[in-house]
């Protein structure tokens, strides 16, 4: 345990503490240094960014042509007239419609809930005096870095007994708790908003419940935002969970592509349709608001 | 009733409320739990629970049809793990993937963000390409990979054999089927950690750099002198992660072949997997149990390794 | 701060995102009451491979001979997934269908250990059935105080498949009665494969994997894995030592195309011609002409099984204690199995009858696709002569295990007593 928990207040990392307005002004200070990249570093990570995209070019050539075409040699690289087809067979046959519904409940939910859950903790480790507060704090950052995989039996065990397997309430529960969260919305909160605000709040009289909604959300947002989007993707990303406590009749995304996998009858284009469409939504996230998720993760998230 | 006023607030003859002020000074102490319930209430059933209970469980004979059926076993499921090979085997391959997917990943996602901290154009859009494969699941980067590394028909084969090449076994060949399954892990997360790097390499002071160029220091001597040490801290963090991210995994291997034994030798099982395979496959849950607590003993000491070496040697520069 | 301020847009955005999510989780909740008190009952089906029910058009028929029916099935392509899943659910209580399938192999997993958990269809009156269907399929589904745990569907008495066109190319002769006589034992069938290999069109080879000739061939026997009193005797049982060592010997001169059944690769192989023959029971024939496709059409043929007659496979129906409609759950099962519906499947599908009016019906049955092969007879006389299996809780998962080690044998040139000790460790972790 000690190995993994450190000091509250000395993350493993400087790149993990959201402090904002500091790394930015760093940047901008440094930015008339820099030096001008050249041509070989522009080809490298042209490369690079190639290599990053062709496999979903790849999944869209796939996606668009039958399996036979998959049989092929040499392959085809370019996309075919299938796609429409191809979608059909693997809504009907997977049933990515549900899945894909189940997981933007399931998603959706986590990261309402995981959001809420978090600031409000968040904000008392930062700015509330209690009892036990230290302790408290140093058992969530213990937990950070243990793998929720490992808990994975008892859960089971604890959803069976609630006769939960199969529902979506056994992957959104679980699914709420961001021990890196709460962490993130401490150290965020500690960085940006100001003791005086709220002692001054505090002396025309406004209750803790007030100091939170008006002035502690309202800072606290761009925070959210990027714990928000994080983890939405981790969410709907998901796999090991999922793939235990729901089946093919109530899937998400992810055990629907599972399943896909699985081989007997599917033809290989059937299934590279299946990833494209389980993947569009993230995809559509990321496309939206994908500089504000390189931003968060510079801030320093933690994998998962 | 100036009598009550100087009693203590909450007298209990009294049936008159306590005054405001007593109520909000009591709530302004008791309220920060308030706070933090929401979340240490699901913590504590989904969180810690399960992560203690695993150890409990792991003494037990426990079968998935029957959860809640439980016989004593004591150490049984702890030595029946040890006498398995298979489960060495997995161990083995844990390290064996560990070490080829994170080392290639975290050595190109430094050189990636040396040049990304460059002066670039469109550096917004690079920065956010090549975070694209970490936005993909698991799920759905293996399923693509596994396609491309098709034995007749997969694309990666017919490419070597362009060049002479192959054809490669990559589900059957010990190191072919590991190369492969690390690919996947290497593909999805060596864009972020570019991007850790990058934020770390940023933080560093840029006296440092003006310093070394007064000195005459070259890009390269720069790098090693200036970049290299500033980032050590991130670069820990990032080894510490991957560790952990390596002694799990999980999806890849499984989807690979959609096997759950990873290969016909297991020749690409994980422990991750292999817990799988006693929990789900043979539905032996007290056995998985004593895997997963087998996991977080590694993980513990090879963080305490990690932290361990990092510590000495920065004690060693710092006698330098 | 660029970030800070692009941030605060993306939380309308996020947040719209989320609401939605949560606005469709309670809404979404509700809906799924299966029977109304307007009569309306949907039926969950929930089935593993490809039972062809939908497919034959058999679900159809039903809601229409049953007004206010409706049917609804979810089926997983891997029976192992599947099976998995329906143990967590058996154990966990939520989603478990009106039916479920259950395979042969694990059918006696249901009798022994969960027989609590299935409903006695007794209740409803299955014991009358009793006669209608083949002796063994039925015992092997009643319980120890003579429950009946589910009704047969199919069986799966094998034959062997074969491309005319390969074969000819190669100059062997696709006369099936020939053929069946060349390969009336496994010797002469490697003989052939030998023969074949030397002038094989393309890259084709003569058999698929060897796990699926290992199968069939331990399909041939009586005891396989377990003894009657349900000890594990897989290790000493000579019959299965001997359908390893052809299987091995198959695997080592050659004659496999190194595929692994149910892959990707291996459905890709059927389009591609990269085997001549596949050992098939009846079950097969609907998979083969839903891989190799109209392209395929008539270049298959069937014809006896080397070494005699031999079953594997075969499903059963069964409504766990915990489905909502108990009573039409049955009622759809009963019809699904009776002769009549199982003859045409049979027709349809190629699963084979268990029920034995249906498999008198079929007897003259042939298929076009197969070069118009007479499978009513081929599969009939399969059914009639295979043996009685004694069936183990494990079946499934140690067979799994052998076959795997075979592929190892095949694909990585591992020893054959290398290979067997890893069955062997394999099949240890399973009953430990």
């Amino acid at each position: 345990m000690t190995a993994l928990a450190g000091p509250p207040t000395a993350p493993p990392e400087p790149g993990t503490r959201p402090e904002l307005p500091r790394r930015s002004r760093a940047r901008r200070s440094r930015a008339g240094r820099t030096m001008q990249g050249g041509k070989l570093a522009y080809a490298i990570l042209i490369v690079a960014v190639l290599v990053s995209a062709f496999p979903f070019y790849w999944t869209i050539v796939a996606a668009s042509r039958s399996n036979a075409d998959m049989a092929r040699v040499p392959p085809s690289l370019l996309p075919g007239p299938n796609l429409m087809r191809n979608f059909e067979a693997v809504l009907e046959e997977a049933d990515i419609g549900k899945a894909l519904l189940n997981s933007l409940i399931v998603s959706g939910s986590i990261t309402l809930g995981t959001v809420l859950c978090c600031t409000l903790a968040g904000f008392a480790f930062a700015k509330l005096r209690f009892r036990g507060r230290g302790a408290l704090l140093a058992v969530t950052v213990g937990t950070m870095m243990i793998p929720p995989q490992l808990g994975v039996i008892p859960l089971f065990m604890l959803i069976a007994e609630l006769q939960w397997v199969n529902q979506l309430q056994a992957v959104i529960l679980p699914g709420l708790v961001s021990a890196f969260g709460v962490f993130f919305m401490r150290q965020y909160l500690v960085q940006s908003l100001p003791d005086e605000l709220i002692e001054a709040a505090r002396v025309d009289g406004a209750s803790t419940a007030r100091i939170f909604w008006s002035i502690v959300v309202p800072v606290a947002r761009p925070g959210m935002a990027v714990l928000g989007l994080l983890t939405f993707m981790a969410a709907w990303n998901d796999f090991f969970w999922p793939i235990v406590a729901l089946s093919s009749s109530e899937p998400t995304v992810q055990v629907a592509l599972r399943q896909l996998g699985g081989g007997y009858v599917h033809d290989q284009s059937v299934i590279m349709a299946g990833t494209l469409l389980g993947t569009l939504p993230v995809l559509l996230v990321f496309g939206l608001l994908g500089r504000q998720i390189v931003g968060g993760i510079m801030q320093g998230a933690v994998k998962g | 009733m100036t009598l009550t006023a100087s009693a203590p607030p909450a007298s209990p003859k009294q049936a008159a409320p306590p005054r405001p002020g007593a109520v909000r000074r009591a709530w302004q102490k008791f309220s920060p739990y308030a706070y933090i319930a929401p979340f240490f209430t699901l913590f504590a059933a989904f969180g810690l629970f399960p992560l203690i209970y695993t150890a409990f469980v792991s003494l037990y004979r426990v079968e998935l049809q029957t959860p809640g059926d439980m016989q004593w076993r004591g150490l049984d499921n702890y030595t029946a793990l040890l006498s398995d090979d298979y489960f060495w085997l997995s161990l083995r391959n844990t390290f064996t993937i560990g070490v080829l997917s994170t080392v290639p990943q975290l050595v190109m996602a430094l050189g990636l963000a040396h040049l990304l901290n460059y002066k670039l154009r469109g550096r917004t859009f690079l920065r956010t390409a090549m975070l694209l494969p970490y936005a993909t699941s698991v799920a759905a980067a293996t399923l693509v990979f596994a396609q491309l590394f098709g034995h007749d028909f997969g694309l990666v084969n017919y490419v070597l054999g362009l060049v002479g090449i192959g054809p490669v076994d990559w589900q059957t060949g010990t190191v072919a089927s590991q190369v492969a399954v690390s690919t996947i892990v290497i593909w999805r997360w060596t864009g972020y950690n570019a991007l850790i790097y990058l934020a770390g390499m940023q933080s560093i002071p840029s006296e440092l750099y003006e310093a070394a160029e007064v000195d005459g220091a070259s890009r390269w001597r720069q790098f090693f002198h200036v970049t290299l040490p500033g980032l050590r801290p991130t670069i820990v963090f990032t080894v510490v992660v991957s560790t952990i991210g390596a002694t799990q995994l999980f999806g890849e291997p499984l989807l690979f072949e959609g096997s759950i034994s990873g290969g016909i030798s297991h020749q690409y099982q994980t422990l991750g997997l292999y817990m799988y395979e006693q929990g789900w496959g043979f539905f032996h849950l007290g056995r998985a149990a004593a895997v997963a607590w087998v996991m977080f003993l590694l993980i513990v000491v090879l963080v305490g390794l990690n932290a361990l070496i990092a510590r000495r040697r920065s004690r060693k520069e710092a006698v330098r | 701060m660029p970030i800070a301020r692009a941030a605060k847009r993306a939380t309308v955005r996020l947040g719209a995102v989320a609401l939605a999510g949560a606005l469709l989780a309670a809404c979404g909740g509700s809906s799924d009451g299966a029977s109304g008190a307007d009569g309306k009952v949907t039926l969950t089906v929930d089935l593993f491979g490809s039972f062809g029910y939908k497919e034959a058009g058999l679900y159809a028929e039903y809601e229409k001979l049953n007004p206010g029916v409706t049917i609804k099935q979810t089926d997983t392509e891997d029976e192992a997934d599947y099976w998995k899943s329906l143990q967590t659910r058996l154990a966990g209580g939520g989603g478990l269908a009106d039916v479920q399938g259950v395979e042969v192999g694990r059918i006696a997993s249901v009798v022994q250990q969960q027989a609590d958990k299935f409903e006695d269809l007794r209740k409803y009156g299955a014991d009358k059935l009793e006669g209608e269907f083949a002796e063994a399929k039925w015992a092997a589904a009643t319980g120890a105080n003579g429950e009946v745990l589910g009704l047969g569907t199919d069986v799966g008495p094998e034959a062997m498949c074969y491309r005319t066109d390969l074969f000819a190319e190669a100059g062997l002769p696709t006369d099936r009665a020939e053929l069946a006589e060349k390969w009336s034992t496994w010797e002469g069938y490697l003989q052939l494969g030998k023969q074949y290999k030397k002038k094989a069109p393309g890259k084709s080879a003569w058999l698929d994997s060897v796990g699926s000739l290992y199968s069939v061939m331990i399909g041939q026997e009586k005891e396989r894995y377990y003894d009657t009193s349900g000890k594990l005797i897989w290790e000493t049982n000579p019959a299965l030592k001997e359908a390893w060592n052809t299987s091995v010997e198959a695997a080592r001169s050659g004659l496999s195309a190194e595929l692994d059944q149910w892959s990707p690769q291996w459905n890709q192989a059927f389009a591609a011609g990269s085997f001549a023959t596949l050992p098939c029971p009846a079950w097969m024939l609907g998979y083969i002409k839903g891989q190799a496709g109209e392209a395929g059409k008539g270049k298959w043929d069937v014809a006896a099984l080397p070494g005699g007659a031999g079953n594997w496979g075969g499903s059963y129906l069964a409504v766990p204690r915990a489905a909502e409609n108990k009573e039409e759950a049955y009622k759809l099962i009963a019809w699904l199995t009776a002769p009549e519906q199982q003859a045409k499947l049979f027709q349809k599908h190629g699963s084979f009858p268990s029920a034995t009016g249906a498999i008198e019906k079929i007897a003259d049955a042939k298929d076009p696709y197969f070069s118009n092969a007479p499978i009513g007879q081929i599969f009939g006389d399969a059914a009639k002569a295979a043996p009685v299996q004694v069936l183990g809780v494990h079946d499934q998962n140690v067979s799994q295990q052998i076959t795997n080690a075979l592929s190892e044998v095949e694909r990585k040139g591992l020893a054959p007593d290398k290979a067997w000790r890893n069955a062997k460790k394999g099949v240890a972790n399973i009953t430990g």
